[in-house]
Order: structure tokens, then C-alpha cells, then sequence
């Protein structure tokens, strides 16, 4: 029983510690589906409307598509509000854009009518081209009972009315749910910063590693003269912290006239120390005997590189490969000093731009971060045995 | 006949290579380059020599100011033609030099030179891509000194390292335990804890920024402290602790700003993942045999933990320590992202912040580099004296 009770506490003490670990993103996610008015609230909202199935039903009924909405030219949606006959609700699309307006859906008309047992609010596109989003604002008389057909973005009150306001009167199911993802997607060239940073984190993942056990297994299988000097060089490389070099590799780099290009991201990381030791320790632990036999076979020391070496210490490249990317992935200062142009900005300093550019917008701004860690936290779903064994070998000396 | 050292010749080609490509840049004066050079000619003479017609490619290496790579090409060269005529131990000592250049040629280029250069350029008058620099000796290591806010960066390095070290280690060492008991669900608790490490810090500070919202933020409403602006109080938070009491205190006493501790808040959350799978893998090291023991002896959970995990983790500890402390001297991100200004009054201005500051807003490359140095001796000298004093205690062979 004893042994029970304290097994008991031991998951309570983790539950709530990976709960406060895990908040964060909690926090972030549930913002990212909130509308400005739930996210800037004193009282949190733990479960926004756009992640309540309910709503999705509503929102598939508004626009052309039930999954993506929008509004094609000539095509037309109803919104119905029930309701009493008497002082009519008054509609229209907003003339005051807000950070990410679609200036195209400026040709909407809007018109109220009565139906039975309620008002239809019908928008029409007058216009030539199709529109993804058309903001709507609703005043609907105090007093009367109100039922929207989808839950308003925002609800104010002015003078006699209400004034409910939707970013997106005709969202469709996903358009709705993702409606922050959407807008922080298309508020920024999100593709090519994705482009840069992978490309970039892959090349330094694929060519560094090359050289890394090409020098590892040198120094790691082979006799040959000053192998001692040049394993205390790299050693005394280590000891260089990173800021030192930030200076003068910025110069090489701006002399070279390579600033503000792939090479600038790439080529100064390409060679690492810490996969030269990583991979050697790899090379030490495999038995003499597999080299010895393949020598006696006539076989080269680059054929026992790439034939036994090689595929042998697949964990050890795994590691590195995990530890490089990340790196490259997620590092902010080198791309920040390096680049200019908005072309070679890499997705974290996309997303820096994203933070001071977007004001109060929180929920785009955490829909911005969800999709910046995504590919990372994805991957480790996808290779969780490989991330953690690869970051726990780091500590292995 | 001795043996021709055509490894020798591949490493002047190399440096031959560099050297030319250096004074192109205008890193080395012409007479660097030609000495190199110079060291080449005598080298691939004695390989014709040696070699016969099958060294020839060695004299490509001499059209090397021409096209700077055939200096290493060059000899490569002429290792394919030789091939197996050669001895073995030359064999060995040409693949083992071939196979470690490539990585040591960037690391030269990209790390060891670099380090040099930050101290030469450190010696220099305000250099910028503006105007040509004067030399002023020793001059911005003066002016460092005196410096207040290098002072301030440097205090609040120290916060960072007393706060964040310690409470990252201990919290990562009661996890790691309460997750080697071999409690179901490992792979979901580790996950969690683990998470936080793989999210850029961009990200996960930009959520911070949200968390710490004075006005909508979580924190506050958590605290009950509406209106609480956490990442812009300049206050320590020793002061803020003691004044309750009536105890004023100023200055460095003051202790790390309330904006600070923020961002310690959120840096060791960031890292606690990594120290608890490494710290992990140190305890899965442990053979169970010592517990086994310990338990017949009677041994508590305490005295079990005191007397086995703790000196048997020790090296793994010590692993994380230097780490962190290495770390705590470079921390840019988090604070740039969460304070971008570096603070209400520089409060979370840290060295690597006052170095990007100083080299990339204010254009003075010299004096960023002084930065640097002085940052580098510090990490070197707390590394040694660590080095001495606790590298003894760690070595607890049984």
C-alpha cells in the first residue's frame, strides 16, 4: 500500500510539472484559434469558439466552398438571424480595414431582408474576382433576443444596437477554424522562409557531416605524422565560444562579398567540432578486427570509410544530423547578423519581423509560432527514439 | 631512399591555397603569400625528383597564384598517379592529412583565424567599413573597463548564471530520478519535459512575451497581479523582496531585474529538457546493482540517492554545469526577443546582447571585438578554475 501511495505521488509530481512545462503550447495553440476579442480578454478563454465542432457546421454553410468558403464574383451567401418582425438589424461591410484586410472585398453588397421567423443578412459579390474573406458587421437592436448563425468575432455595444462583428462572413468549416493561420500565412512570404531554412539547415546538415567523418575516421583509424597537433587544435577550437567569432567572420564574410547569400548561412557552421569528436568516439568503439580484415581483402582506407565505417555508425550521423539541423532550424543571432533582404530570411527571423509587425494581433502571432515549430515537433513525433537517444549521446564524453 | 613526404606537400598546398586566397581579401600582405609559395617550389622539385613522371602534377601546384586550388589539387593529383607505389606508412600519412583538411581547412578559416583576428581588430580605433581604423593599442580595453554597461552586462551575466545553473540542475535531477523509477508513461512525461528544448527560441519567446502580457497575459491573471508589467520593471528582485521588511537595498544588490528573472524563467523551462535526458542517460548508467545493495543495507531513499546518484552522476553534473556557464555568456535570443531593447535601463542587457549592440547597431567593430576577448578570458578562466576545483571531487571511481 505504501508502495502505491508514493507511486502515486511520483505521477502527480510529473503530471503537474509536464502540465507547467507543457502550458506554453497549450497557450499558444489556444490562442492561435481565438478571435482578437477572446485573446485580449483578463478573464482567459480556454476553449475559443473556432474550436467548438458546433461552429464548424455553421461556418461550412457560409461561402461557396464548405471546407475553404470565399465568395466567388455573381455567387451569394445568407446569413439568417432569427427573430421578431419590428426594428431591423442594419449590415455592412466594414469601410475601416483592420491589419490583414482584403482590400478586394470592398465590391460586396449587403442587403437585409425579412424572412420567415427571422432577418436574412445576403451578401452578394458584385465584383469580377472571387474574394476569400469578406468582413461583416451586423447591428442588431438590444432587446431582441439574438441568434447568429455563427458566433460573432467580436461583440460590442453601440448606442441602441449591438454591433457583432465577423472578420470572415463566409469562412467555410477550415477557413474558419484556421482562420489566424490563414492570415498570418499570407501576411508574410512564409514559403520562401521556409525554402531558406531548410535548404540552408540541410546543406550544413548533409556537407558537414561528409567532412565530419572524413576527418573523424582519419583521426580516428589512421597513423599518420601530426595527427596529435591537429587533435589539440580542434580541441582548443572548442573552447572559442561563438561570440567571438561573430565579429570577424561577419567581415571575412562581407569581404568575400558573400553577406546577405546561401553561402553567409551555410559555409562558416560546415565544419564542427563536436561531429568530429562525436563521430570519432563512433570509430574508436568499432573493433580493430573488421579493419584489419578488409585491409588484408586489399581494400583502401577510403573503402573502409565508406563501406565499414560509415554505415556502422548510423546512430552517430543520426545524432549529429538531429543536433545540426536544430541548430540551423532554430538559430536567430547568425541569420540576423548576415542578412538583409527579406529573400534570405530565414523562418526565424520571418517570425521576428512577424512579432513587431503584428501588434496586438496575438492570435496570427501564435498561429506564426505554431507553424515555425511544427516541422520540428513533427519530426520528433516522427522519430522520437532517434531525437532523444541522438540529444542523450550529446552528453556521453 | 627515404620517403617523400607528400603529405608535407599537401599541407603547404593547402596553406598555399589560403594564403593566396587571404591576400586576395587583403588579409595578408603579398610577401605572405609568395613565402608559402616559396616553400612549395623546393618541396615539388624534390617529388620529381623522387617521383619521376608520375610526380608531375606536383608542378600544377606552382600555377597556383594563377588559380589558387591547384595548389592542393596538385598534389591530390599526383597521389592518384603514384597510388600504390607508395610505402604504406606514406599511404597513411597522405589519407590521414587528405581526409582531415577539408574540416580543419574550414576550421582554420572559419574559427582559429577569426579568434586572431578578433584580437587584432580589437586593438584598433572604432573599424567600420566607413573610414580606414587607427591603431590604439590596448586603448578599448581601457575604455571596457570603465565602461558602465559592460559592467551592467556583466553583473547581470552573473545573475544569470547564479539563478538559472543551479535551478536548472536541481529541478532536471528530481525529474530525471522521479522518471528512472521506471514510472509508466515514461514516454509521455519525457516528452513533455522535453518538448520546450526543440522549439526555437524565437517561438517559444514570442509565446513568453504573450504569457507576460501586462494587461491580457495569463501570468497575471494566474497571480492576481493585473497590470503587473513583467518584462519592463527595471526593479531587482531583491529589492522588491526585501523592501516588505523595510530593507532598502541599491544597486548590484539589488539583485537581477524582475524583467531578468523573466527571462531566466523562461530560459531554464527552455533548456530543463535537455539536462533531463541527458541527466537520464547518466542515471540508466548506474548499475542497478549499487541500489540493490543499498536497499539490503537498509539504505533510505535519501541516503540512497546522497550516498549512490549523487556521486555517480557527478560527471554528468559537471558536464551540464560548464555547459550552462558557457551558455549563460552567450544568451542572445530570449532576450532579444522578450526585450528587444535590452530593458528599461539595460536591466537585461546581457554580454552577447551589449556585443551585438556595440558591433551591429553602433558600427564599432573594434570595440565589439574587445567585448569578445574579454568575454572569451572570463569562459576560459571560470573553465580552468572549474577544471581544478571540481574535476577532483567528480572522479569518484569505485
Amino acid at each position: 500500500m505504501r508502495f502505491r501511495l508514493s507511486l502515486l505521488g511520483v505521477h502527480l509530481v510529473l503530471l503537474v510539472g509536464g502540465g507547467i512545462m507543457a502550458f506554453p503550447f497549450y497557450w499558444m495553440l489556444a490562442t492561435s484559434f481565438k478571435s482578437p476579442q477572446e485573446a485580449l480578454q483578463a478573464q482567459p478563454v480556454w476553449v475559443p469558439e473556432r474550436i467548438k465542432p458546433a461552429n464548424w457546421f455553421k461556418a461550412a454553410r457560409l461561402g461557396d466552398s464548405p471546407l475553404w468558403g470565399g465568395l466567388g464574383p455573381g455567387r451569394s451567401a445568407e446569413l439568417f438571424f432569427p427573430g421578431p418582425e419590428g426594428l431591423p438589424p442594419r449590415a455592412l461591410v466594414p469601410r475601416s480595414p483592420g491589419a490583414f484586410f482584403d482590400p478586394v472585398a470592398d465590391g460586396t453588397k449587403v442587403e437585409v431582408a425579412r424572412g420567415e421567423g427571422g432577418w436574412w443578412v445576403r451578401l452578394t459579390n458584385t465584383g469580377e474576382a472571387g474574394f476569400r474573406r469578406v468582413p461583416l458587421v451586423v447591428l442588431w437592436p438590444k432587446g431582441v433576443p439574438l441568434e447568429p448563425p455563427l458566433p460573432p468575432d467580436a461583440l460590442r455595444s453601440q448606442g441602441e444596437y449591438w454591433r457583432l462583428e465577423w472578420v470572415n462572413a463566409v469562412p467555410g468549416a477550415l477557413g474558419y477554424v484556421f482562420h489566424n493561420y490563414l492570415e498570418a500565412w499570407d501576411a508574410a512570404p512564409w514559403g520562401r522562409y521556409f525554402f531558406v531554412s531548410f535548404f540552408t539547415a540541410s546543406v550544413q546538415v548533409a556537407v558537414g557531416l561528409f567532412l565530419a567523418a572524413l576527418a573523424a575516421f582519419a583521426l580516428a583509424r589512421i597513423p599518420f605524422p601530426g595527427k596529435e597537433a591537429v587533435f589539440v587544435l580542434i580541441l582548443a577550437t572548442m573552447m572559442v565560444p561563438g561570440e567571438v567569432l561573430l565579429i570577424p567572420n561577419y567581415v571575412l564574410l562581407a569581404r568575400l562579398g558573400w553577406l546577405d547569400t546561401y553561402y553567409a548561412l551555410i559555409v562558416p557552421w560546415l565544419a564542427s567540432v563536436f561531429g568530429i569528436f562525436l563521430l570519432r568516439q563512433f570509430y574508436l568503439s568499432l573493433p580493430q578486427d573488421l579493419f584489419d580484415a578488409a585491409r588484408i581483402d586489399g581494400a583502401g582506407y577510403l573503402t573502409q570509410l565508406f563501406r565499414i565505417a560509415l554505415p556502422l555508425s548510423l546512430p552517430g550521423l543520426v545524432s549529429y544530423g538531429i543536433f545540426t539541423f536544430l541548430g540551423a532550424y532554430n538559430a536567430l543571432l547568425w541569420p540576423l547578423i548576415v542578412t538583409q533582404s527579406p529573400e534570405m530570411r530565414t523562418v526565424q527571423l520571418g517570425l521576428l519581423a512577424f512579432v513587431s509587425e503584428a501588434g496586438s494581433d496575438y492570435g496570427a502571432l501564435m498561429a506564426a509560432s505554431a507553424f515555425v515549430i511544427a516541422p520540428v515537433v513533427l519530426g520528433y513525433f516522427v522519430a522520437q527514439r532517434q531525437f532523444i537517444q541522438g540529444i542523450a549521446r550529446t552528453g556521453l564524453k | 631512399m627515404r620517403t617523400y613526404p607528400l603529405h608535407g606537400i599537401l599541407g603547404v598546398g593547402v596553406l598555399l591555397a589560403l594564403g593566396l586566397y587571404a591576400q586576395r581579401l587583403g588579409f595578408l600582405p603579398a610577401w605572405a603569400a609568395w613565402g608559402l609559395w616559396a616553400g612549395y617550389l623546393p618541396l615539388a622539385l624534390w617529388g620529381l625528383l623522387w617521383g619521376g613522371w608520375r610526380a608531375v602534377p606536383l608542378a600544377l601546384g606552382l600555377l597556383a597564384p594563377l588559380f589558387p586550388p591547384l595548389a592542393f589539387l596538385g598534389p591530390l593529383g599526383a597521389a592518384l598517379a603514384l597510388g600504390r607505389t607508395l610505402p604504406e606508412k606514406a599511404q597513411a600519412a597522405f589519407y590521414g592529412w587528405a581526409l582531415v583538411w577539408p574540416a580543419l581547412a574550414l576550421l582554420l578559416v572559419w574559427q582559429v583565424f577569426p579568434t586572431l583576428y578578433a584580437f587584432y581588430l580589437s586593438l584598433f580605433d572604432r573599424v567600420n567599413f566607413l573610414r580606414p581604423a587607427a591603431f590604439a593599442g590596448l586603448q578599448n580595453y581601457r575604455i571596457l573597463l570603465e565602461d558602465p554597461l559592460f559592467w551592467r552586462a556583466l553583473g547581470n551575466t552573473f545573475w544569470y548564471v547564479v539563478f538559472t545553473v543551479p535551478t536548472g540542475l536541481l529541478l532536471a535531477t528530481f525529474v530525471a530520478i522521479l522518471l528512472n523509477t521506471r514510472v509508466a508513461f515514461l514516454g509521455l512525461y519525457r516528452t513533455l519535459f522535453f518538448l520546450p528544448y526543440i522549439t526555437a527560441l524565437t517561438a517559444a519567446a514570442a509565446v513568453w512575451r504573450w504569457i507576460y502580457h501586462p494587461e491580457f497575459g495569463f501570468l497575471n491573471w494566474l497571480l492576481r497581479t493585473p497590470g503587473l508589467d513583467w518584462l519592463n520593471t527595471p526593479t531587482g528582485v531583491f529589492a522588491l523582496l526585501l523592501r516588505p521588511l523595510g530593507i532598502e537595498v541599491q544597486g548590484f544588490w539589488a539583485g537581477p531585474s524582475l524583467a531578468f528573472v523573466a527571462v531566466m524563467a523562461m530560459s531554464v523551462w527552455h533548456f530543463l529538457g535537455y539536462q533531463v535526458v541527458i541527466l537520464l542517460a547518466g542515471l540508466q548508467a548506474i548499475p542497478k546493482e549499487y541500489y540493490e545493495a543499498a536497499e539490503l543495507d537498509g539504505a533510505t531513499f535519501w541516503q540512497r540517492h546522497r550516498l549512490i546518484t549523487w556521486p555517480l552522476l557527478s560527471p554528468t553534473t559537471f558536464f551540464l554545469f560548464t555547459l550552462g556557464l558557457i551558455g549563460a555568456f552567450q544568451v542572445f535570443t530570449q532576450v532579444y526577443v522578450l526585450t528587444p531593447t535590452g530593458g528599461v535601463l539595460q536591466d537585461t542587457l546581457t554580454l552577447a546582447f551589449y556585443l551585438y549592440n556595440k558591433g551591429f547597431r553602433d558600427s564599432d567593430f573594434s570595440y565589439a571585438s574587445a567585448i569578445a576577448m574579454v568575454t572569451f578570458l572570463i569562459i576560459l578562466a571560470l573553465t580552468l578554475v572549474q577544471r581544478r576545483v571540481l574535476e577532483r571531487r567528480v572522479n569518484y571511481e569505485v
